[in-house]
């Protein structure tokens, strides 16, 4: 088994561009793309040239007729945004079409681009030109920092009160379940209270009345 | 880090749910299931554990040896006789994800039928779990004093048998 087969099931790693490429200034990865692709066969239809001399079979004319779209409409717009990528194009006849990119790195990328519309190749090709030459490989994590925090990194004792530091284990304040409400024992110590505290002011009330009376 | 949880009068079906986020490391924030980030548990006074209802009576363990007529069927009670830690230890391991890490993560569970734990396990122990439920206080442990103050409608004659 091949690395690159190995890595398509089993291989992870985070997402990363090639020496932080693109933080500050970004360096095209993609060298060169090579357009292969037949002049007369359907399958290169989306990407094929236009013949110049359109020739008297019918079936020539069909696909004269038909999009012969993306090296004729959008190949030179490619190139001349993308001075940095060397385009070639390469008609050979009766293969099928498919597209050959280069990269910085040695990387090559092949695609298939047999029956694919114009609108395909397009996609494709700024696909391929996004890439950074490194096989895909499935992505460990969906998220990745090269700095977890500024703050200082979790640990069981962030956030924690640190008197637990100097607590005896079991401690019975740390461990007794939160009391919602208060017990049935709770409430009838209260009602108990407050009947003392009525029953004590209605004797002082019923002692000033007695010293009023009395001194009047 | 090993924490500590007091099972007296705690359902274990109840507080193994509480206990096993600490086994498998769920319960931190750097959480993932690829590292193994679990915590000691070290429960104590599993003898005292609170079955709720009838389960004493009615939850019943199987067990087979795999010979023929090799089932057993033991009831909570009786199998809480003979090992007072079972009940509790079976109840975190329904609990657990049932997967390869099931038993590392059982190995990390410690139980002890009382409060009698050894030095060399409570030296470790650097925070408790809080229970789930009060623990009643039973009347004779209540100060004789405190009793005695309580409010009361009236007092029970002298030959009144309240049992």
């Amino acid at each position: 088994m091949s690395g690159k087969t190995w890595s398509l099931f089993w291989g992870s790693n985070f997402v990363r561009a090639p020496l932080q490429n693109g933080v500050g200034r970004y360096v095209q990865q993609l060298q060169r793309i090579t357009f292969k692709f037949c002049k007369t066969h359907g399958g290169s239809k989306g990407m094929r040239a236009e013949d110049v001399d359109s020739g008297t079979c019918s079936s020539r004319t069909f696909h004269i007729e038909m999009a012969r779209e993306y090296i004729e409409k959008e190949l030179v717009g490619f190139a001349r945004d993308n001075p940095g990528v060397v385009v070639y194009v390469k008609p050979r006849r009766h293969r099928s079409p498919c597209l050959k990119a280069e990269y910085l790195n040695g990387g090559e990328e092949y695609m298939s681009t047999q029956n694919h519309t114009c609108e395909d190749v397009h996609k494709w090709v700024a696909y391929l030109r996004g890439r950074s030459g490194y096989p895909t490989e499935r992505i460990r994590k969906y998220q990745h920092t090269d700095h977890p925090s500024i703050q200082g990194v979790w640990t069981p004792w962030t956030h924690r009160h640190p008197a637990i530091n100097i607590k005896d284990y079991p401690c019975e304040e740390l461990s007794a379940a939160p009391q919602t409400e208060p017990t049935a024992t709770h409430r009838l110590l209260e009602l108990y209270e407050r009947q003392k505290q009525q029953q004590q002011q209605q004797q002082q009330q019923q002692e000033q009345e007695a010293a009023k009376s009395s001194a009047a | 880090m090993w924490h500590l949880f007091d099972g007296q009068w705690q359902n274990p079906l109840d507080a193994a749910d509480k206990i096993v986020p600490y086994l498998d490391g769920s319960n931190k924030p750097i959480f993932h299931p690829l590292n193994d980030s679990g915590d000691h548990v070290v429960l104590i006074n599993a003898r005292d554990i609170a079955l709720p209802g009838t389960e004493w009576e009615k939850r019943v363990y199987f067990h087979h040896t795999g010979y023929a007529r090799g089932a057993t069927w033991t009831l909570a009670w009786q199998l809480h006789e003979i090992d007072p830690t079972m009940i509790m230890r079976k109840a975190v391991y329904n609990k657990l994800s049932k997967n390869l890490l099931r038993h590392g993560r059982m190995a990390r569970l410690h139980i002890f039928p009382d409060d009698k734990v050894p030095d060399s396990i409570l030296d470790n122990i650097s925070a408790q779990i809080r229970q789930q439920r009060p623990v009643p206080t039973r009347l004779d442990h209540y100060p004789q004093e405190q009793v005695d103050s309580f409010p009361k409608i009236f007092d029970w004659p002298k030959d009144h048998i309240i049992n």
